[in-house]
């Protein structure tokens, strides 16, 4: 099948304009045949809303943008982000899969990073659970950036049968030094590659470009694949809009290689953490 | 420690220039070129990013003080294709200390460095183009800048960069050697120097800086890995009694909501 990794710049706040963007790369990605189109996290609004979140959140059921998102995907699915009033005043950053005309899955993003530059826990209500998606894309699992990071959230993924965890970011690069790359965007590779091969899955990352308060976001988008080969990528720092076939086939390959699904057992995992936990006694 | 990929951090710069002029309807940018290097790097950087014919310098010498400095501005401007006016200073500021003597240095360089940012500014509506600031962040956190004069500015693109790490982005896009080796100076003042002026070498200044704020490491744990402990004091008690330079000034909280306490909406909102 074909993937889509949208790299784009959003405009702050601005709905409307981001909407259009959506449409256009949608309908060029219908063009050539793509079957999945993945936009970035907010994708729909921008990153540093603040008091803007009120503001730029959807209802779901009720705005006309879902209504066209839906009409549009009976012929592509997509995945896109925005801010979402679940219930009336609590907002959460979420993202949407749409597929066949409807919403077949929403994630709202669990980690919320708030130190330094980032301040989501302030203005977003976190989400509280990892799903994974049948359908005829493969079972397909949403994590919204820093949700990656936290080295349990793909494994539940995984026990849940994932075959594509797709990573949507707004990643702003930082600790430039003398590496030819960015300190940022390493981190996001080199977990993208160790999941990808540990857990004999796809990893899709898309991750923004453009500036906003000073903060340069870096782009860098990529896939691996489940032998944990990097099998695209784009640019650091500019708009790049590219599209990836990927074979499901070699999942097989890859799990028969390397037998970590086979061989996994949450059932012990889930015994040792509530041990750990002190949920259940020690033995 | 302050090595950094010159090619990486200028690919951010062009974009973060282009980007953030082009965001509020703006496609010309303005620089005060004073000849040093700060000011040489953000023209180099800025013709990248628009384009020699979008870029407008402004030389604003105090008479004959900077003689060698204003040649080399012109030189520099020339060599990068951007057009250049120099603007005499001297009669603005004269005339206000003749009403008001002093002999005090700091008030004379005050002066001097918010008159230039008052031709900026007024160049900025003039030519509709926004005033790139060229403070670095070794001055930044020293708090070694006028405020509402060289600290005042539309974009800074230098400021996350240290005077050292300058030196390496200057070499990398072939900065003239002779500006490269110039002695740093605010030029305020006959025979100023930053270094003379602070009291300690940009390369200690820098270190130090890099512990302690990249790094957040405390100043004991700085002095204690070898530095100073009179420099480090020195630095740490600069950093502290300039922090309001950083800050937009205090506004008395009456309301429900008020401006810049949370009232909180990016500048690049709807941008």
């Amino acid at each position: 099948m074909k993937v889509t990794v949208a790299q784009i710049a959003p405009r702050l706040g601005d709905i409307e304009k981001n909407f259009q963007t959506h449409l256009d790369i949608l309908e060029n990605a219908k063009k050539q045949k793509s079957d999945l189109v993945i936009f970035p996290e907010l994708s729909l609004t921008g990153y540093s809303l603040q008091d803007l979140v009120s503001e730029v959140a959807l209802q779901v059921d009720s705005n006309h943008y879902f209504s066209e998102f839906k009409k549009i995907s009976r012929d592509i699915s997509f995945i896109i982000g925005f801010v979402e009033e679940k219930e009336r005043g609590i907002f959460y950053n979420s993202s949407a899969f749409f597929n066949k005309g409807e919403i077949i899955h929403i994630h709202r993003k669990i980690f919320l990073p708030n130190y330094g530059i980032f301040e989501e826990a302030r203005f977003f209500a976190k989400g509280n659970k990892f799903s994974v998606i049948s359908s005829e894309l493969g079972k397909i699992g949403i994590l919204i950036c820093r949700d990656f990071l936290h080295f349990p959230t793909s494994y539940i993924l995984f026990v849940q049968g994932v075959e594509i965890i797709v990573v949507v970011s707004n990643s702003p690069v930082r600790g430039v030094s003398d590496k030819e790359y960015f300190e940022s965007a390493r981190l996001w590779e080199c977990h993208g590659e160790n999941v990808a091969r540990l857990l004999t899955s796809f990893v899709i990352y898309c991750n923004r470009v453009g500036f906003e308060e000073g903060l340069c976001f870096g782009g860098g988008s990529f896939i691996f694949n489940p032998f944990g080969k990097i099998i695209k990528k784009a640019d650091y720092i500019e708009e790049e809009i590219f599209s990836q076939e990927i074979d499901l086939q070699e999942l097989k390959h890859a799990r028969c290689m390397a037998t970590y699904k086979r061989d996994d057992n949450p059932e012990l995992i889930l015994r040792e953490l509530k041990k750990a936990l002190n949920l259940i006694e020690k033995e | 420690m302050l090595k950094i990929n010159c090619k990486l951090v200028k690919r951010i710069l062009v974009r973060f220039i282009r980007e953030e002029l082009q965001k509020f309807g703006f496609y010309r940018g303005i620089i005060g070129l004073s000849g040093g290097l700060d000011s040489t790097v953000c023209c180099y950087l800025a013709k990248e990013a628009l384009g020699e014919k979008n870029i407008v310098a402004l030389i604003l010498p105090y008479k004959d003080l900077n003689k060698k400095d204003v040649e080399d501005a012109k030189e520099i401007a020339k060599k990068l294709g951007i057009s250049y006016k120099v603007i005499d200073i001297s009669p603005m500021v004269d005339a206000y200390f003749e009403k008001y003597p002093t002999e005090n240095k700091i008030l004379i360089g005050n002066k001097m460095a918010r008159e230039r940012m008052s031709i900026l500014y007024d160049f900025s509506a003039r030519e509709n183009a926004l005033v790139i600031g060229t403070s670095n962040k070794s001055e930044l956190l020293l708090g070694y800048g006028t405020i509402h004069g060289d600290l005042a500015w539309a974009i800074s693109p230098l400021g996350d960069l240290y005077k050292t790490q300058i030196f390496q982005l200057a070499q990398y896009l072939g900065v003239p050697e002779k500006i490269i080796k110039k002695i740093p100076s605010a030029g305020l003042w006959q025979d100023q120097t930053d270094e003379g002026e602070i009291g300690i070498t940009y390369s200690e200044i820098d270190e130090i800086l890099y512990q302690l704020i990249d790094m957040r490491k405390s100043p004991e744990e700085v002095i204690s890995s070898g530095y100073d402990k009179e420099k480090v004091d020195r630095i740490v008690s600069l950093i502290r009694v300039s922090q309001f330079k950083r800050k937009m000034p205090p506004i008395a909280k009456i309301s429900l909501r008020t401006v810049g306490l949370d009232f909180l909406y990016s500048r690049d909102w709807y941008k």
